[in-house]
């Protein structure tokens, strides 16, 4: 009764993603995270209206609060990889999915499979709300520009998600991951910006989703930034698995 | 008073602290340093107008390791996480300690009070060298009314992530919440492009005990960090009512709510 | 053999936690695993399950380690200490993430939950349960794919004098079916009508290791002959 490999990688895969589904956490960051997101961009259309700039931008509006939005998605992937640390589950995986290179590279791709349509819905609502406010004021955008721009946006927000995650399964603890990617993400990053070369997977995967016309300089072309950014999140999600096998549960 | 004490030993014994004291400490200074790296050639051509910000700016935007210390003082008491999961919570040992809620409350603020005001003294004592060494002989003086303001205002965050962290249970939010308010891309600063109302904000409001250039409301408002909008007291004062307000909820809701809810 | 634990040692930093352990665990037998606190009761069935890894020596399930066995749960039910689960998720949803990955269908689920009493509790949140709901909650994702061996750490911990007698006579009858059990615990009276062999551990060493009557031996219980043999130099204890 050997059960063929792949069957048993569906298993595992399931299984993470009930996981996911199941706690209540995922779904109040996902909905907290949406809620936030539309009033800012309420906030920033109206903003960008009042200022009466010539012709503010649909896609610089709709994903302003992009960097905002990043803070929900950090969580969500720290959720998710810390979750196992509460309430001794860690033990109960490990002896039910003993194989734990798998089991945690299930586990990212589960939470890749949640991400995504989550991201994408969140960002397009972001421009949709601000290219039906800012009808009539703004400069027309091409409707290749707006699907190049969600993607990027999508795939910026997913790849985030698994850096976090990753960080927080080589953590462990929640507060401590937080701290980290909050503080490196919003205190350390947008100081040092102009200092550190634009290699870090924020500055780099910013241009997954920046417009090439937005004004300042373009270092990198969208793929280039999303392949800086896909190496250090499949990296640093390849350390975490390294290390998961390695160290005591 | 001894309670207090109970409280002050609880909390250096944590190894979070001790990180969030490292933060608190090193954060303002490196904040300040870059602040000051960028700003350095405009002051030194005498065109800068934010030469009286320098040094300040550390303190306003370097609360994180304050943030983290009301946070991780309330949160250690309701954590779960541990690997062997026993899901004991230090929140229960604590009451049987100090049976009456209000004492154990206050006891807990007034700690995180003074760890946060001693914290800022030591923030100041390292920035003040560190514009020097980048400015040399054009650093501007810190001034002690505004150093005063700049203690009330890290005494008050960390008061207010700790009457959050009280009301929510859990340090994810707050800390959350918090961190992202206090960098450059504030959710206050933003709102108050929209309303004026924003300036009514604690964090807003609290800057300006010491963070001000332009000076009175009669100048065109334009939502930058560095505008003032009201007096150093009356921001002060502003930001300390929100801090009471939140600071009674807790209070309330602490002593009403069941340990294991 | 079932299960055998050949000369295992750990040492987590300077500590040396486990220092050389050698028993075996028999088909048909209830095997009991004894010691005080802290003695390394837990660290050996963390290494007996993988969950943590050996600095020497092997513990081993059917002569492989736990990580290479085929089907892990329908081999082993583990129940280590508390529930296990995830305090905002439910004991169903709980058993059901497990029941997935073990490729067993949803009906099982409902099955142990009824056999360790929470039918009643299935949609309540972990963090609601009480001490003894959460290890029940344990002994089910044990038993949800009805393995051949049951590794236990404190089954009796946290449990009423009820839950006490079900799991006794239930062990003992898993036990009777062909079944290996091996069971942790630091509490005597509880154990000695239970268990066939006994193993007791003091300090990361084994002192004592065989059937019921040869470890009691001249003793008139198996409390006695225990705090005989693990209290003589231990002079910290209280």
């Amino acid at each position: 009764m050997s059960v063929s490999s792949g069957r048993k990688t569906i298993r595992i895969l399931r299984a993470e993603l009930d996981k996911l589904m199941t706690l209540p956490w995922i779904w109040t960051a996902v909905t907290v995270t949406f809620l936030v997101h539309l009033l800012l961009t309420a906030a920033f259309t109206s903003a960008s209206l009042q200022e009466g700039a010539a012709a503010p931008g649909i896609l610089n509006t709709g994903l302003a609060s992009m960097s905002y939005l990043q803070a929900g998605f950090i969580i969500l992937g720290i959720l998710a990889a810390c979750s196992e640390y509460t309430g001794g589950q860690i033990r109960t995986t490990l002896t039910v999915i003993p194989w734990r290179g798998r089991q945690l590279f299930m586990k990212h791709l589960a939470l890749t499979l949640i991400t995504i349509p989550a991201a994408f819905i969140l960002t397009a609502s972001g421009v949709l709300y601000a290219g039906w406010r800012l009808d009539g004021h703004a400069a027309g955008v091409e409707p290749h520009e707006v699907i190049q721009a969600l993607l990027g946006a999508t795939g910026y927000l997913t790849l985030t998600t698994l850096l976090s995650a990753a960080i927080g399964a080589l953590l462990r603890r929640t507060l401590p991951a937080l701290v980290i990617l909050l503080g490196y993400y919003f205190i350390i990053s947008p100081w040092s910006r102009g200092l550190l070369p634009a290699y870090f997977p924020d500055t780099a995967g910013r241009y997954m989703y920046l417009l090439p016309s937005s004004g300042e300089l373009n270092v990198l072309t969208p793929v280039q930034g999303a392949g800086i950014l896909m190496i250090w999140s499949v990296s640093l999600v390849a350390v975490a698995i390294v290390v998961y096998r390695i160290r005591d549960a | 008073m001894k309670a207090f004490h109970a409280e002050i030993s609880k909390l250096l014994s944590l190894p979070g602290i001790w990180l969030a004291l490292l933060i608190g400490a090193l954060a303002p200074a490196v904040i300040a340093a870059l602040d000051a790296i960028a700003e350095k050639e405009a002051i030194i051509a005498g065109v800068s107008t934010r030469l009286p910000e320098m040094g300040y700016s550390g303190l306003g935007l370097g609360v994180q390791g304050v943030i983290i210390l009301g946070v991780l003082a309330v949160s250690s008491e309701y954590r779960t996480e541990s690997s062997e999961g026993a899901g004991g919570q230090q929140i229960s040992t604590s009451l049987m300690v100090v049976s009456s809620r209000l004492q154990l409350f206050l006891a807990k603020a007034g700690a995180v009070s003074v760890i946060s005001i001693l914290l800022c003294i030591l923030a100041v004592i390292l920035i003040v060298p560190t514009t020097r060494y980048i400015l040399g002989d054009y650093a501007p003086l810190l001034e002690w009314t505004r150093l005063a303001g700049a203690v009330c205002y890290w005494t008050f965050t960390a008061l207010l992530a700790f009457g959050l962290t009280l009301l929510t249970k859990q340090g994810m939010i707050p800390l959350t919440m918090l961190m992202i308010n206090s960098s450059l891309v504030s959710f206050s600063v933003l709102l108050a492009k929209v309303t004026k109302l924003a300036f009514y904000l604690p964090d807003r409001a609290g800057m300006e005990m010491f963070m001000f250039t332009k000076n009175s409301a009669s100048t065109e408002v334009t939502g930058s960090l560095f505008d003032s909008y009201h007096t150093p007291f009356t921001g002060g004062l502003i930001m300390f009512a929100w801090v009471a307000v939140l600071l009674g909820i807790a209070a309330i809701v602490f002593h009403r709510r069941d340990v294991a809810a | 053999m079932v299960l055998t634990i050949n000369n295992l040692v750990k040492r987590r930093g300077t500590q040396e936690i486990l220092s050389g352990i050698t028993f075996e665990a028999r088909p048909g037998r209830v095997t009991g695993f004894l010691g005080p606190n802290g003695a390394g009761k837990s660290s050996t069935l963390r290494i007996l399950l993988g969950l943590d890894h050996a600095t020497a020596g092997s513990a081993l399930i059917h002569g492989k380690p736990f990580a290479e066995l085929q089907h892990p749960l329908r081999t082993v039910g583990a129940a280590l200490d508390g529930s296990g689960a995830h305090p905002m998720r439910t004991g169903q949803a709980h058993l059901r993430w497990i029941a997935c990955a073990a490729g067993l269908p949803r009906s099982r689920v409902e099955e142990v939950l009824d056999i360790v009493g929470l039918t009643k509790a299935a949609g309540t949140r972990v963090k609601r349960y009480s001490l003894g709901m959460g290890r029940r909650l344990g002994i089910a994702a044990a038993l949800l794919a009805d393995p051949e061996i049951l590794i236990l750490d404190e089954p009796v911990n946290g449990l009423d004098p009820e839950g006490i007698r079900w799991i006794r006579t239930f062990l003992r009858k898993r036990a009777e079916a062909g079944n290996t059990v091996l069971l942790s615990s630091h509490l005597m009276g509880e154990l000695a009508e239970t268990v066939d062999d006994v193993v007791i551990i003091k300090q990361g060493r084994i002192v004592a290791d065989g059937t019921l009557q040869e470890v009691t031996g001249s003793h008139s219980t198996l409390e006695d002959a225990f705090f005989a043999l693990t209290s003589e130099q231990a002079g910290d204890a209280w």
